[in-house]
């Protein structure tokens, strides 16, 4: 059946987060974004709240693994479920969908390519965060030499006994600096392209392994950037994802970056979630402070730019629906999924700047109740991370034009 | 639960209808173009599978189907020949009229005749643009004044499809001068009225073998029961009319989205095939890069378009609705008419030659934007809904501030 309504499950998920975050994340948004940080008071608490509202779904989507038994005439919902908590989150502050504790955006490679040990070593570790400390997993693909060019990366892996040694430098790395471990890529011959490209998960702690720079951002500042470098740094065998086996052949490799057909509408989803709330702020700034008349308002120009980012937004919202509902279909998804994240990494952005346009320079104000120019900091991001606009053009074309290989 | 898959029965429809398009519309197209009409045989084949009743009620031999099947057999026709979808017999237009502004009780009585034996020539119509806005007073410059016997309608209507084919019409027209849009009206006049004669038929930039154009209303009498009230409230007949209006916006965008969808698959299988500079055209970044922006534009569209379709069929709050459906129809047309350029772009010289579909397909998608309320006046609509403002229809209809539109 073609239905967009929510299951009951998922509307009480989303209403819950809408309240926490008008309520709780949006006050404090302003100050988070001042102190470079999520205060893990609120992360704990939330962790806490969440395990009556968060269902099995959005466990099995963080953990890799199903709670329970599923029954397999009913597909997972884990998916779509997801987008829908990370754009309420977002629409209250998208650095917290971010900075929420657990194997974050190290999971999916870690569920798609790790052995069954692996899975449950890695993720099993953040089931005990209710009553023990807080924990972040990360993802290192990104070096200061290769971005859209994944297949340019230059730290390297040789192995040494029982012990892979690796050597480079990653950026960019989303909680980076506090994450137990992170998923490294890294390569055993640059020449082999793709081919030699290995996936570890890296402990904190491991000799070699540092963490460098935090960095200074534009926006996303209480989510934590980081620079790792790892010099010497000896890896157990154990910790290659999915064990040597899993790269004798190409598969291997594109089984690690399948990551970002789940990952892909999530990022959507937030920049959704951001570019709404810009909306509705504008929106809600011409209703209070505009004289409205019909039966074409004086100010239709506004009403045409309100109407447009309405629009956008909801469009790229289906394809991050589209794009789950495959995966939850188990249906190979990367073309959607890399439409929902140009569409919407597009739309936001838009959003944002015509919403700044919109209520002119009240617009750039900054105060607990004028959140817009955080958000228009916010968002340019979500055009550029899990690869860019036109890194998922790249991946469209491919999958609409014949035999293109790169260009 | 949102799920993106059409029922068994939908499917089978669809699947139907795609055959009809496919192996009936699509080879005679440029004939049907050059008749500037649809020939009796295919006529009377639309008419056995009973493509224009689909949504009719059950009363009026129709299908009681609801607007999410109505949209995926306009997608199929539009895919074909959009022009077609407007030439094929039925009640159309006139049909969701008099169910919006009377209630489905008078359907039966209304829709007579369509689903029987010589129903394959039988057309409906709608007749609300005017030549020229009206200038004397806010509302149409056609006239229905009180006798004792009804009323008596004075006035010119244009842009009216199928007027020189349709048996029976809705005209809107003014009661009551001195309160705008809140006094109009809009009766059923049928063709043996000797008050009602077609004008004369418009030749326009597309869509051919439909054909547009005059009503023209000499002091045709029409009975108290001949006109269609709403539920008899001012704000009903208001909202009654909106419904409609925007119902049929929905309807042509589908078809809009089968001619996106025509475009995008021509234009890509040419990037497929053409070589210029040693490879195929689309894999050139600027040309594969257009393509993806386009499926972006088809998908969106439709996914849109799904939605606003659904909304209607759960039997969501109007606004919610109405809201759905603006900002589907906007997107859609606007998207559509990008396809289609680019798809006649990219072709080059070939494009603009009559040899191929591609130019017919730029003309057809620029006419099929101003064949419903236009994506101007539906994102007016979208922003008032979001606002809180008063709803009326001078919102999509033809005031001195907007321009005249076919029905």
């Amino acid at each position: 059946m073609i239905e967009f309504a929510l299951s009951k499950k998922q509307q009480e998920l989303k209403e819950a987060l809408h309240s926490l975050g008008r309520h709780v994340i949006r006050p404090m948004s302003l100050d988070m974004d001042r102190n470079k940080e999520v205060p893990e008071s609120f992360l704990r608490n939330f962790m806490m709240m969440s395990r009556g509202v968060r269902s099995d779904d959005i466990a099995e989507f963080h953990e890799g693994t199903p709670r329970k038994e599923r029954d397999p005439s009913k597909p997972s919902e884990s998916n779509r479920t997801a987008v829908i908590a990370a754009e309420e989150l977002a629409w209250a502050d998208a650095a917290i969908p971010l900075s929420m504790p657990g194997p974050g955006l190290g999971a999916p490679p870690v569920r798609a390519t790790g052995t069954p040990e692996q899975k449950k070593r890695f993720l099993g570790m953040f089931r005990d965060m209710d009553t023990g400390p807080l924990k972040w997993g990360a993802y290192g693909l990104t070096e200061p030499g290769a971005g859209s060019d994944v297949a340019g990366i230059r730290t390297s892996c040789r192995k040494d006994g029982s012990h892979w040694v690796l050597n480079g430098r990653k950026c960019y790395i989303t909680n980076g600096g506090r994450a137990v471990w992170t998923v490294i890529f890294a390569t055993v011959d640059p020449s082999l392209g793709r081919a030699g490209h290995r996936a570890f998960v890296v402990e904190k702690g491991t000799p070699g392994f540092e963490v460098g720079k935090i960095e200074d951002k534009m926006g996303l500042r209480a989510n934590e950037t980081a620079e790792l470098v790892l010099e010497d740094c000896r890896v157990p065998e154990e910790n290659l994802l999915g064990g040597e086996e899993a790269y004798r052949t190409k598969e291997g490799f594109m089984t690690a970056m399948k990551t970002f057909d789940n990952t892909r509408p999530l990022v959507a989803a937030m920049a959704v979630g951001i570019g709404r709330a810009a909306y509705e702020y504008a929106r809600d700034f011409v209703k209070q402070n505009y004289v409205l008349t019909r039966p074409i308002p004086r100010y239709a120009a506004i009403a045409d730019k309100l109407a447009k980012i309405g629009r956008r937004l909801e469009a790229a919202r289906l394809l991050v629906h589209r794009a789950t509902y495959l995966a939850d279909m188990n249906i190979p998804n990367a073309k959607e999924a890399s439409m929902s994240k140009a569409a919407a990494g597009q739309a936001a952005t838009l959003a944002c700047i015509d919403a700044i346009e919109i209520c002119g320079a009240h617009g750039t104000l900054s105060s607990e109740h004028a959140l817009l120019e955080k958000w228009f900091r916010d968002i340019k991001v979500y055009d550029i991370f899990e690869g860019t606009g036109n890194i998922q053009r790249v991946v469209i074309s491919k999958r609409i034009v014949s035999n293109l290989k790169s260009f | 639960m949102i799920a993106f898959e059409p029922t068994e029965d939908q499917r089978l429809m669809q699947q139907a209808v795609a055959e009809f398009a496919k192996a009936t519309l699509l080879p005679r197209t440029r004939e049907l173009e050059h008749a500037r009409g649809v020939p009796e045989d295919i006529r009377r084949t639309a008419h056995e599978m009973g493509l224009g009743l689909v949504t009719a009620p059950e009363a009026a031999g129709g299908q009681g189907q609801g607007l999410v099947t109505s949209v995926l057999i306009e997608e199929e026709l539009g895919a074909a020949d959009a022009a077609a979808a407007f030439g094929l017999a039925g009640p159309g237009a006139f049909g969701r009229a008099v169910i919006e502004l009377d209630g489905p009780e008078r359907a039966a009585e209304l829709l007579a005749g369509f689903a029987d034996e010589g129903g394959w020539d039988r057309f409906g119509a709608v007749a609300w643009s005017e030549p020229a806005p009206c200038r004397t007073h806010e509302g149409f410059a056609t006239r229905a004044e009180r006798i004792d016997e009804g009323y008596r309608i004075t006035g010119k209507k244009a842009f009216v499809g199928n007027a020189a084919l349709a048996d029976r019409f809705v005209v809107f027209a003014q009661v009551e001068p001195d309160r705008g849009w809140g006094g109009i009206g809009a009766f059923v006049v049928r063709r043996d009225n000797p008050g009602l004669r077609a004008g004369e038929r418009h030749k326009t930039l597309g869509l051919d073998a439909a054909s547009f154009g005059e009503v023209v209303l000499e002091g045709a009498v029409v009975r108290e029961a001949d006109r269609l009230h709403g539920d008899g409230s001012e704000e009903g007949f208001t909202r009654a009319a909106l419904r409609f209006f925007v119902k049929h916006a929905l309807v042509v965008a589908a078809r809009a989205v089968g001619l996106a969808r025509f475009a995008f698959d021509l234009a890509r299988e040419h990037c497929d095939t053409r070589v210029a500079f040693g490879k195929p055209i689309g894999h050139f970044q600027a040309v594969a890069f257009t393509l993806a922006d386009r499926a972006m534009d088809v998908e969106t569209s439709r996914w849109l378009v799904w939605k606003a379709a659904a909304a209607w069929d759960a039997g969501l709050h109007e606004r919610e609705a109405l809201l759905a459906s603006a900002r589907a129809a906007a997107h859609a047309f606007e998207a559509t008419m990008r396809t289609a350029d680019d798809c006649v772009q990219l072709f080059g010289g070939s494009g603009f030659i009559r040899d191929l579909v591609a130019e017919k397909l730029m003309r057809d998608a620029k006419q099929l934007m101003l064949a419903a309320p236009t994506a101007e006046q539906l994102d007016q609509l979208a922003s008032a809904i979001e606002l809180g403002q008063k709803l009326d229809p001078a919102l999509v209809l033809p005031t001195p501030d907007t321009q005249a539109i076919f029905t």
